[in-house]
C-alpha cells in the first residue's frame, strides 16, 4: 500500500513536470495539439495524486502500522472519524492532502474556465501544476507519508487526545484547503503579465478562488480559536502566537484583496496594487507553511526544525523575486486609468480599507519575525509579546469595521452630504446615546466604550440602509416584505453578502471587545462541599471521581452552580490521561450564555480538596455567533447567479442599479 | 498632482498613526528571549528586566507543592541550570524532558521567578 501511494506521487510527479512544459508550449500557440496533452496531463495528476491519498487513507483505517505515518498518529482504539482525520493530523501528512486539493482545485481551474484565453488559462494552469511539482518533490524527498519502518509495531501511537475534538477534525483541512487556493488567483494574475492578457479576464478567474480561499481560511482560523478555546484551557482564543498569526495574515491581504478587486471591477482602478496584493495572498500563505514547519520561531505549535525549512524559504524567494519582478517590467501597461478624484468618497474609503488591512498584516508579520530581526541585528532575541499585537491592533480592526459601515453611505465618486446625513444620522445619534448609557452604567475601560458605540454604529448602518432598500424593493416591486428581502439577496448577492460579513464582523468585534476588557479571574481551593463566589455565580464543589475507559483515566469534577441564587446546573471540568501520552489533556467545563462564560478549569487535585480556576467570560458567544453569520455571507457572496455577467472581454462591469446613486 | 499629494499626506498619516502604535505597543511587551546559557552570561546586565528564557526542563527536578500552588523545577541548556520558581496553574504540555520557555524575573538569589509558562508541545502535537 505504501508502495502504492509512493510509486503513484512519482509518477504524478513525472506528469507535472511534463505538464509544466506542454501548457507553456500551448500557450505559445504555435503547436495546438500540445493544449489538449497538457489538458489530459493534468487530469492524470490530479488522479494520480488521488490515488496516493486514498493509498494513505486506506493505510489509517486499515491499521497498517508499518508505515510509519500511521504508527505515529492511529491507535487501534481510535474511532474511523478520527482515524481518517489523521490524514492532516501530521506533517507529512497535511502537505499530501495540500497536495492533493491543489490538484483538484487546478482541475476544477481548468474545466471551468474553458472560455478564457487559451494563453491566459494554459500559463495560469501550468504555474498551479508547478507549484503542484514543488510539493510533490517535497513528498518525495524529505516528506515522505509512505515512509516505512523497519519492524511493524502492534499498536499505533495514538492520536493526542487534545485533537480529538470535532474542532480538530475541520480546522486543518479547511485551512490547507484555503492556503493551496491562493495559488489559483496567483497562477492567474502572473499568466496574465507572461501573455500581456492585462485586461479583466483574469481577475474574473481569479476573484472566485480569492474569495474561495478567503472563506476558508477565514472559517478555518475561527474554528482554531474555538477550538483553543474550549480545548487548550487558558481562557483565551487568540494568543498571536507565530502559526496563528501565519494564518491571519494571508486573510487579511486577501480582504484587501477582494475589496481591491472591486475596485479595479468597478471603477478601473487599482489594476498594479491588485496583482501585487494577491501575490502577496500567496506569498504569505507559502511563508506562514513556512515559519509552522521550520522552527525558526520559538513557537508553542511549531514543529520542530526538519528539513523542510529552507525548500519553503527558496520557493517563497522564487516566487517573490519572480512576481514582482514581472509585475515591474510590465508595469507601463498593466496600471489603471483613472484616479481617485475627492477624498470622501467609496473610492478613497476602498483604497483606506486596503492600507489599513495591508498596514496591520505588515505589522503582525514584523512582529511575529522579530526575534529573527533582532538577532541578526543585534545578537540578541528580542520578541514581542500579546500586548504588542493587541495594542497594534486593537485600533487597526475597530477603523476598519467602522468604514465598513460608514461606506455603505458614501458614493462611489463623491459622498452626498445629503444621503450621508440621512442614513447615518440616526445610527450616529444612537451610538453616541449607547456611550453615554454604558459609561452611566459604570464602564470605563474607554477602548470598551469606543469600540461599542461603533459596532452598534455599523451594525445599525448596515441593517437601516438594508431595510431601506427592501422598502424600495417592496414599492416598485409591488410585493410583499419577505419577497422583497430574499429578492434583495438574489440580486445582489455581492452586496447583501458582503454586508452580513460586515456584520458579522462587528459581531465578533463586540465579542472580542468583552471578553478582552471585562474578564474576571479566580483560583480557589476548595474541600467537598465548600464554595466559591465570582461576580454573581456561586459555584460549591460536590466531589471528584476517577475512572477508566478504554484508554484513558478520567478524572471529573462535579460542581454545582447557581446564578444570583438560583440553581442552574453542574459543570463537569475534566483532566484527561491517555496512556499513550505522559501529558494530561484539560477538559475545561463552560456554561454558555449570549452574556457570557462561566468557564471551570481543574487545575489540581489531592486528598484534601481540588484547585480551580475559574473565569467570566463576557460575551464570547458572540464571537462564535459572528463566525457562523461570517460563513452565511462569505456563501451568499460565492453563489453563483443563474445569468452571471462573465467578462472575457475587458470591459468593466456595468454598476448595479441598487447602489447609492451619484449626486 | 495636488490630488496625489491629498492621497499621499492621507497615507502617510495612517503610516504614522500604526507605526506610533507598533512603537508603544513594543515599549510596552518587548522582551529579551535567551538560552539559559545566554542567560548566565547576562545575569547582571538584565536584573530584574521581564525576560524569557529558553531551555529543557531537567528530568527529576520537578517538585510541586500543592499547598500553595507551587512549582519548582530546574531549566537547563547547554552545561547551564537555572532553578525555577512557578504559581499557579500548571499548562498540561509541561513535562520533565520537554521543552519550554519561562517568561519572567531573575531574582537577586538566582531562582527564576516565572509568571508564565510556555512549554512547547511535541513536534507532533498540532497539525499547523
Amino acid at each position: 500500500m505504501a508502495d502504492i501511494g509512493y510509486f503513484a506521487l512519482l509518477l504524478a510527479l513525472v506528469g507535472s513536470i511534463y505538464s509544466v512544459i506542454t501548457f507553456i508550449v500551448a500557450a505559445k500557440g504555435k503547436h495546438p495539439a500540445w493544449n489538449r496533452s497538457a489538458r489530459i496531463s493534468l487530469l492524470a495528476v490530479c488522479g494520480l495524486v488521488s490515488i496516493s491519498v486514498a493509498a494513505l487513507v486506506y493505510a489509517l483505517v486499515t491499521h497498517d502500522f508499518q508505515i510509519e505515518y500511521v504508527t505515529s498518529y492511529t491507535s487501534r482504539d481510535l474511532s474511523l472519524g478520527y482515524r481518517l482525520s489523521a490524514l492532516w493530523a501530521g506533517n507529512n501528512g497535511s502537505l499530501l492532502f495540500w497536495a492533493w486539493v491543489l490538484s483538484v482545485f487546478a482541475t476544477v481551474a481548468l474545466l471551468t474556465k474553458r472560455h478564457l484565453s487559451r494563453e491566459l488559462l494554459s500559463y495560469a494552469s501550468s504555474i498551479i501544476i508547478a507549484t503542484e511539482a514543488f510539493f510533490l518533490i517535497l513528498l518525495l524527498t524529505v516528506s515522505n507519508p509512505f515512509q516505512k519502518l523497519l519492524s511493524i509495531p502492534l499498536d499505533g501511537m495514538g492520536l493526542n487526545p487534545m485533537l480529538e475534538n470535532p474542532a480538530m477534525i475541520l480546522h486543518p483541512p479547511v485551512i490547507l484547503a484555503g492556503y493551496a487556493g491562493f495559488t489559483i488567483p496567483f497562477a492567474f494574475a502572473i499568466a496574465a503579465l507572461l501573455s500581456w492578457k492585462l485586461g479583466d479576464g483574469w481577475l474574473t478567474a481569479a476573484r472566485k478562488w480569492m474569495l474561495l480561499s478567503w472563506l476558508l481560511l477565514g472559517v478555518g482560523n475561527i474554528i482554531g480559536a474555538w477550538w483553543a478555546y474550549v480545548e487548550l484551557g487558558w481562557g483565551g482564543y487568540w494568543a498571536w502566537d507565530p502559526v496563528e498569526n501565519a494564518g491571519l495574515m494571508p486573510w487579511l491581504v486577501a480582504t484587501a484583496s477582494l475589496h481591491s478587486m472591486i475596485m479595479q471591477r468597478r471603477r478601473r482602478m487599482f489594476k498594479v496594487w491588485n496583482m501585487v496584493l494577491v501575490v502577496m495572498a500567496f506569498s504569505l500563505a507559502i511563508f506562514g507553511t513556512f515559519l509552522t514547519r521550520s522552527g525558526i520561531i520559538g513557537s508553542v505549535h511549531a514543529y520542530s526544525e526538519s528539513a523542510l525549512g529552507p525548500f519553503f524559504l527558496l520557493f517563497l524567494a522564487l516566487v517573490l523575486c519572480g512576481s514582482l519582478g514581472l509585475i515591474y517590467h510590465r508595469y507601463d501597461k498593466v496600471k489603471g486609468e483613472i484616479e481617485t478624484e475627492s477624498l470622501i468618497s467609496r473610492d478613497s474609503i476602498f483604497l483606506l480599507n486596503n492600507l489599513l488591512l495591508v498596514g496591520s498584516a505588515f505589522i503582525i508579520f514584523l512582529g511575529t519575525i522579530f526575534p529573527v530581526i533582532s538577532e541578526a541585528l543585534s545578537g540578541v532575541k528580542i520578541g514581542v509579546g500579546e500586548s504588542f499585537f493587541n495594542y497594534v491592533n486593537g485600533p487597526i480592526f475597530l477603523a476598519i469595521i467602522f468604514l465598513a459601515g460608514v461606506c455603505t453611505v458614501i458614493g462611489w465618486r463623491r459622498a452626498s452630504m445629503k444621503v450621508l446625513l440621512n442614513r447615518s444620522l440616526g445610527p450616529l445619534v444612537s451610538a453616541l446615546v449607547l456611550a453615554a448609557v454604558l459609561f452611566f452604567l459604570g464602564i470605563r475601560e474607554w477602548p470598551a466604550l469606543i469600540a461599542f458605540p461603533v459596532c452598534w454604529f455599523v451594525i445599525s448602518t448596515l441593517l437601516y440602509g438594508w431595510f431601506h432598500d427592501i422598502r424600495t424593493n417592496r414599492r416598485t416591486k409591488e410585493v410583499n416584505y419577505l419577497k422583497a428581502f430574499w429578492n434583495s439577496i438574489g440580486e445582489n448577492r455581492i452586496r447583501y453578502g458582503a454586508c452580513i460579513v460586515h456584520l458579522a464582523m462587528a459581531l465578533i468585534a463586540i465579542g472580542v471587545t468583552g471578553s478582552s476588557f471585562f474578564e474576571v479571574e479566580k483560583e480557589a481551593r476548595l474541600k467537598a462541599g465548600e464554595s466559591m463566589a465570582i461576580q454573581h455565580y456561586v459555584l460549591t464543589y460536590e466531589d471528584i471521581k476517577h475512572y477508566q475507559t478504554q484508554s484513558t483515566m478520567v478524572v471529573r469534577a462535579t460542581l454545582s452552580v447557581s446564578n444570583n441564587g438560583k440553581f442552574v446546573g453542574k459543570l463537569t471540568p475534566e483532566k484527561y490521561f491517555h496512556q499513550n501520552f505522559q501529558q494530561p489533556v484539560t477538559e475545561v467545563a463552560i456554561r454558555s450564555t449570549l452574556r457570557e462564560d462561566l468557564y471551570v478549569i481543574l487545575a489540581g487535585w489531592n486528598k484534601e480538596g481540588a484547585v480551580f480556576k475559574v473565569l467570566v467570560n463576557p460575551l464570547v458567544s458572540w464571537i462564535w455567533l459572528g463566525g457562523g453569520i461570517f460563513l452565511l455571507g462569505g456563501l451568499i457572496v460565492f453563489w453563483p447567479k443563474r445569468r452571471e455577467i462573465t467578462s472575457n472581454n475587458d470591459e468593466p462591469i456595468p454598476e448595479s442599479k441598487e447602489e447609492v446613486p451619484d449626486r | 498632482m495636488l490630488r496625489q499629494r491629498k492621497f499621499l499626506i492621507s497615507g502617510f498619516i495612517i503610516f504614522l498613526a500604526i507605526g506610533y502604535l507598533g512603537f508603544v505597543g513594543f515599549q510596552s511587551s518587548a522582551t529579551y528571549y535567551f538560552t539559559v546559557s545566554e542567560l548566565a552570561e547576562q545575569k547582571s546586565a538584565i536584573h530584574d528586566q521581564n525576560v524569557r528564557v529558553y531551555g529543557q526542563v531537567a528530568p527529576g527536578s520537578v517538585e510541586q507543592e500543592t499547598a500553595g500552588n507551587l512549582l519548582r523545577f530546574t531549566v537547563v541548556h547547554g552545561e547551564e541550570n537555572l532553578p525555577v520558581l512557578y504559581q499557579g496553574v500548571v499548562p498540561d504540555s509541561f513535562r520533565a524532558g520537554g521543552d519550554i520557555v519561562v517568561e519572567g524575573k531573575l531574582n537577586s538569589d538566582g531562582i527564576f521567578q516565572a509568571h508564565t509558562l510556555m512549554p512547547k508541545c511535541p513536534s507532533r502535537y498540532v497539525p499547523e
